[in-house]
């Protein structure tokens, strides 16, 4: 993955290398004036001057500028402008997550005003779906999951809200610096609301190791601890910060007290499960369940002394018992400071919990501090509002520029950082260092709003280009995996994208948005493999299964095989960027498996009922819904053809395998 | 499939037809195979690029092909299986004297008395190692196993520990040593998953569907999860009322759009057309592959498929013999799940449980060491055995153990490994490992030294690191290979 980039940036490459002797030789301390100085990503963006360039009537913003700019040193032209039925259905799927609408392309192809393409991507940032389609990508970044993982898989009450709150946050646009802080610190904001204390629960999204028997009640704090911090270097400041905890950081110039300092932000942070009732009702509740519990308790105790013949009775008491618990309160899964039980923060030799070496103060990491490093004591009262605020200065060198990048890298398929978790020395080197500059002071002269970067991205004659381009002699040999961008990147539909359009093209769609996480319908092998299969609870109502797959549950220890098999981040740790394999499996999903061919037949029924007059209305109203195009005469004939012999819903079938289909072009 | 003659005429029967992969997509789909020919042409070409599940060279010269996991789940005792204690006995309802040192245990308190065990042990073999009578049939084998008495792990948490033995990370979302192995070395079958995982049919472990799977690796070396009963493959069976000529003419469809405007170089969508290529080939013949039916009986009786004990292990056993036979890569066959008692997880009732496990287990195990020996497999397959962790010396409840990992027997035979020996010890109660002390890591490594992988190039760059099986650089296991 990394190679090709190295070869665009050898340059950048050796000079760091000549700054540093050699990798083996890169101070480890965080103290070397050469680090600092020289490591790109530890500087503040500076703005940069936006390059001339001859072909100034292709350009339309300048994005076009630094990318033009760059493609002429290489002697690399740009491509032309995808077709507009291409750019609806490349947009749509980029800001949505779904298939325009037959009638949207129609709209789009027929609006010959100067703004129809400023008025398609406004119109598809207001829409709804928008927040659902970048939620689930901030949420892969985050590790977002709605259970503990581990041997229980307990899952974690209301996490579900914090999803909603994701997306929410989106729809409206929230400013990049405030989402932030309420992640971070939402529960030490003034008079929290119920969004920020949700926010907050973004502490609680990582696996959490429980276990029965012998407690280990330092390991386990420490374990918390390492997970709370490793996912803040990681996501927000795309720093592999991990490394520090055992040892220096080998590549980069991070010292274990970096990493410690940083965790201290989070010695006093709680998990707390915040009730929403009204505090009387709250009293009774917990009333109620101490008693119940307290009977259980007994009970349990009995057992273990009682004899076989006694047991059976012992447990129906406790089923009886149960059963009579008041049901869960509405919950906000959150955190709180709770000053009593601080952990006392110390460097630990190989990261080991019981090797304490000396304490340290809560600080952000040395590398980053361009202003004076502010050591904070220990019962600083709202510490992660002061972590909050660090990361989102203005002039803090990483969080603005990881974030564009991650935006970059998910409309045009790479990063201008291909590894937009990590850049450190062992990530890649800029493609565009300076257009990632200035994106990143747009960002933050905007007022951390992302709406506008989209716009200004996508309205650039760099998106707009076609991806069919053929490459070059001059492209194969200097960019043959076009980093440059002397076209667009076709891309393979994500998991969740291929499974929310088969509902939308055969009509089953529910828009639904928001609420409690559904559990589809799967193998009872595989629901027999969780600790406790009861967690496993489908709902009633067959409408609630073809809700977007962004409100099913995030499970750890159970993920749909469907999404498995089209390359779903796996759950447990931050992925800033999807694989996107081809292999067997799909084909026999998309083949054989139940999702398909449940909807294949829901799909050959809209098919006939909405075109009744002849086939080949049908088939033609199939390649509208699933490519947003006619189909060919050459396909219109196989199509025909085929139908003479087979039926509707095999054809249906067949569509959702089309290429043009699973891919955006 | 190897260079040993004897394993050629032995693979002969279930070998496929001289017809080459070529040939094969030349005549797939009634001709229209042709048409995709010459982008197939060019994609082969590329394969070694292109195709993430194409045979890759190793890294050395290696001496197994192939890795079949017997995992013992919830972790067997060693004091009963292949470490004999006579001190243990002796000490029995003591208190673990003071120079034996701390062991730290998830459940048993430090006022646990010593456990003595009821098991006897007996010298077998030409190598006169001795085996418990618990495993009179694996026994037989043992000139055959290289018996690690002296393996450890870093968690005594079944959680932890299995996602450390099938990782090498105590926490989850690493690949799994299955997920590695095909990465590094690629398919060797058309029609077969490279990677198979046979779970027990009684229930979940604790560390769940993640130790299995590929964690940060592409979804090409995912592990298929083996259902139990006929049709063990997930969607490789038709949905209802869908004959497998009316899917041979959908797919002919989709294929010919789909190449229809395919251009040469498009190596994605090349792979994509042979991604359906190779999902018919598996439709059609992997169930003859997986059909245990056409057997001679005298296998299916070696195996204990038909008694009750061994039936559904047995047939597990079996199953993962003819998956390498036919290039499977990596196949994991477990033993024990559901909660506690249901695995070899014995906190109740030492004797209860693993009279019971190996009751079950005994058998296919050393069926399935026989029958790769007679026809030439085990010459490159290498069988692992063993669980999580191992047994305290402890009771607890009277006359259970608690979970253990300080110590204890994991054994390999195969793929290049010089059975009949017995490498490393722990103390005289089984408490520790006290000589020659083999991590999980170590196991790994080794395990990729035969396959002829170089634990330091195997390695996929994630979060900032190029990630690989051995987190800790593994020793190599010189003893035993």
């Amino acid at each position: 993955m990394m190679t090709n980039c190295h070869r665009l940036i050898i340059h950048i490459h050796v000079t760091v290398l000549l700054c540093l002797g050699s990798y083996g030789l890169i101070p480890v301390s965080g103290q070397s004036p050469q680090t600092k100085e020289y490591f790109w990503a530890f500087n503040p963006p500076v703005q940069p001057e936006i390059p001339e360039i001859a072909n100034k009537n292709l350009a339309r913003s300048p994005i076009d500028q630094f990318i033009f700019s760059q493609l002429k040193q290489n002697q690399l032209l740009p491509s032309a402008e995808a077709t507009k039925a291409e750019f609806i259905r490349r947009a749509t799927y980029d800001l949505h997550g779904l298939p325009p609408s037959p009638k949207a392309v129609q709209t789009f192809l027929n609006d010959n005003s100067p703004m129809a393409y400023e008025n398609l991507i406004d119109s598809l940032l207001a829409s709804p779906h928008y927040g659902e389609k970048w939620g689930q990508l901030w949420l892969d970044v985050i590790r977002f999951a709605e259970s503990e993982g581990f041997e229980y898989d307990r899952h974690l009450p209301g996490a579900w809200r914090f999803r909603d709150y994701v997306i929410r946050s989106f729809n409206e646009d929230k400013p990049f610096d405030l989402f932030i802080t309420e992640q971070i610190a939402g529960d030490e904001l003034e008079n929290p609301t119920d969004d920020q204390r949700i926010a907050a629960g973004f502490h609680r999204l990582g696996s959490v190791r429980r276990n029965a028997g012998n407690p280990e009640i330092a390991l386990s704090r420490n374990e918390v601890l390492t997970e709370r911090t490793d996912i803040i270097g990681t996501a927000i400041l795309g720093i592999t910060m991990g490394c520090a905890r055992c040892h220096e950081h080998k590549l980069d110039p991070f010292s274990q007290e970096d990493y410690y300092a940083l965790q201290a932000f989070m010695a006093a942070t709680q998990e707390y499960n915040h009730f929403m009732a009204p505090q009387e009702v709250i009293d009774e509740w917990n009333a109620k369940t101490n008693v119940l519990k307290e009977k259980i308790a007994d009970l349990k105790e009995k057992k273990e002394t009682a004899t076989e013949a006694e047991k059976p009775r012992i447990k129906s008491e406790m089923d009886e018992l149960n059963s009579q618990m008041p049901n869960q309160l509405p919950t906000i899964l959150s955190i709180k400071n709770d000053p009593e039980a601080r952990t006392k923060v110390h460097i630990l030799e190989r990261g080991v919990w019981d090797f304490k070496g000396d304490p340290v103060k809560m600080r952000p990491p040395e590398i980053l501090n361009h202003i004076k490093p502010v050591e904070f004591e220990a019962d600083l009262k709202h510490p992660r509002t002061a972590l909050a605020e660090w990361l989102t200065r203005p002039n803090n060198p990483l969080t603005a520029r990881v974030l564009v990048n991650r935006i970059w890298l998910n409309h045009f398929g790479n990063g201008l950082v291909n590894t937009p978790n990590d850049f450190g020395f062992n990530g890649e080197r800029p493609s565009h260092p300076k257009l990632l500059d200035y994106l990143a002071l747009r960002l933050v002269q905007g007022g951390w709003q992302q709406k506008p970067l989209h716009r200004e991205i996508m309205l650039s004659h760099t998106y707009r280009q076609s991806s069919r381009t053929p490459a070059s002699v001059q492209a194969q040999t200097i960019d043959p995996d076009n980093r440059l961008l002397w076209k667009f990147n076709r891309r393979r539909l994500q998991a969740e994208e291929i499974r929310d359009s088969l509902l939308a093209v055969s009509g089953r769609l529910n828009k639904e948005m928001y609420g409690e996480s559904i559990m589809l319908p799967v193998e009872d092998e595989l629901v027999q493999l969780l600790y406790n299969p009861d967690q496993w609870q489908v709902p009633d109502d067959p409408k609630e299964l073809d809700r977007r797959s962004v409100y099913l549950i995030a499970k750890r220890n159970l993920r749909l095989p469907f999404m498995e098999t089209f390359d779903q981040p796996a759950l447990q740790n931050s992925c800033g960027r999807r694989e996107s394999s081809t292999h067997a499996p799909q084909a026999l999903e998309l083949l054989n498996g139940d999702i398909a061919n449940d909807l294949a037949d829901s799909f050959a029924k809209r098919l006939r009922f909405e075109e009744q007059e002849t086939v080949n209305d049908q088939v033609d109203r199939a390649w509208a819904l699933t490519t947003g195009r006619k189909p060919k005469a050459n396909e219109m004939e196989l199509a025909m053809k085929f139908l003479e012999d087979q039926p509707l819903r095999e054809f249906a079938l067949a569509m959702f395998n089309l290429n043009d289909f699973l891919y955006v072009h | 499939m190897s260079t040993n003659p004897q394993h050629m005429h032995f693979c002969q029967p279930h070998s496929r037809p001289t017809r080459t992969r070529r040939e094969f997509i030349r005549d797939a789909f009634c001709g229209f195979g042709g048409l995709a020919f010459a982008s197939m042409l060019h994609a082969e070409e590329n394969r070694y690029a292109k195709n993430p599940l194409a045979v890759r060279i190793p890294h050395f010269t290696p001496k197994a092909k192939s890795v079949i996991f017997l995992f013992m789940s919830g972790g067997p005792s060693q004091m009963e299986t292949f470490d004999p204690k006579p001190l243990l006995n002796e000490l029995h309802g003591q208190k673990k004297p003071e120079i034996f040192g701390e062991a730290k245990y998830q459940f048993v308190q430090e006022d646990a008395k010593l456990l003595g065990t009821k098991r006897t042990f007996q010298r077998y073999g030409k190598s006169g190692i001795e085996v418990s009578d618990l495993f009179p049939h694996t026994a037989t084998c043992v000139d055959d196993l290289a018996i690690i008495r002296s393996c450890t792990g870093d968690s005594v948490v079944h959680s932890a520990a299995m996602y450390e033995l099938f990782t090498g990370r105590v926490t989850p979302g690493a690949p799994s040593m299955g997920s590695w192995m095909t990465y590094g070395l690629g398919s060797e079958s058309d029609s077969l998953p490279s990677y198979v995982v046979m779970t027990d049919p009684k229930g979940a472990l604790p560390a769940g569907q993640p130790m299995y799977t590929q964690g940060f690796l592409p979804a090409n070396y995912q592990p298929t999860m083996f259902r139990p009963g006929e049709n063990p493959v997930m969607n490789l069976d038709l949905p209802e009322g869908v004959s497998l000529d009316d899917r041979k003419q959908t797919l002919e469809f989709i294929n010919e759009l789909n190449a229809s405007s395919l251009l040469e170089t498009d190596h994605e969508f090349s792979a994509r057309i042979n991604s359906y290529d190779l999902a018919f080939k598996m439709q059609t013949e992997a169930p003859e592959v997986l059909d245990i039916s056409g057997e001679p009986q005298e296998t299916l009786d070696l195996y204990g498929i038909g008694k009750k004990e061994t039936e559904d292990y047995g047939r597990r056993c079996l199953m993962a013999r003819k998956l390498v036979e036919n290039g499977v890569r990596f196949v994991t066959v477990v033993s024990g799940g559901g909660t506690g008692n249901l695995m070899w997880d014995a906190h109740d009732d030492i004797e209860e449980n693993h009279l019971r496990m190996a009751m079950h287990t005994d058998q296919p195990v050393a069926a399935l060491i026989k029958d790769l020996k007679r026809r030439g497999l085990l010459y490159d397959t290498l069988v692992l055995w063993g669980g999580e962790f191992g047994r305290s010396p402890e009771a607890q409840k009277g006359v259970g153990r608690d979970h253990h990992n300080l110590g204890f027997t994991m054994w390999m035979a195969g793929g290049g490994i010089k059975g009949g020996q017995v490498v490393g010890a722990t103390d005289e109660i089984g408490l520790r490992a006290v000589e020659k002390p083999y991590h999980f890591r170590d196991v790994h490594n080794t395990i990729l030294h035969q396959l002829g992988l170089d634990q330091h190039k195997l390695t996929y760059p994630h979060l900032g690191r190029d990630e690989r099986l051995t987190f800790l650089e593994g020793k190599l296991i010189e003893e035993i290979i």
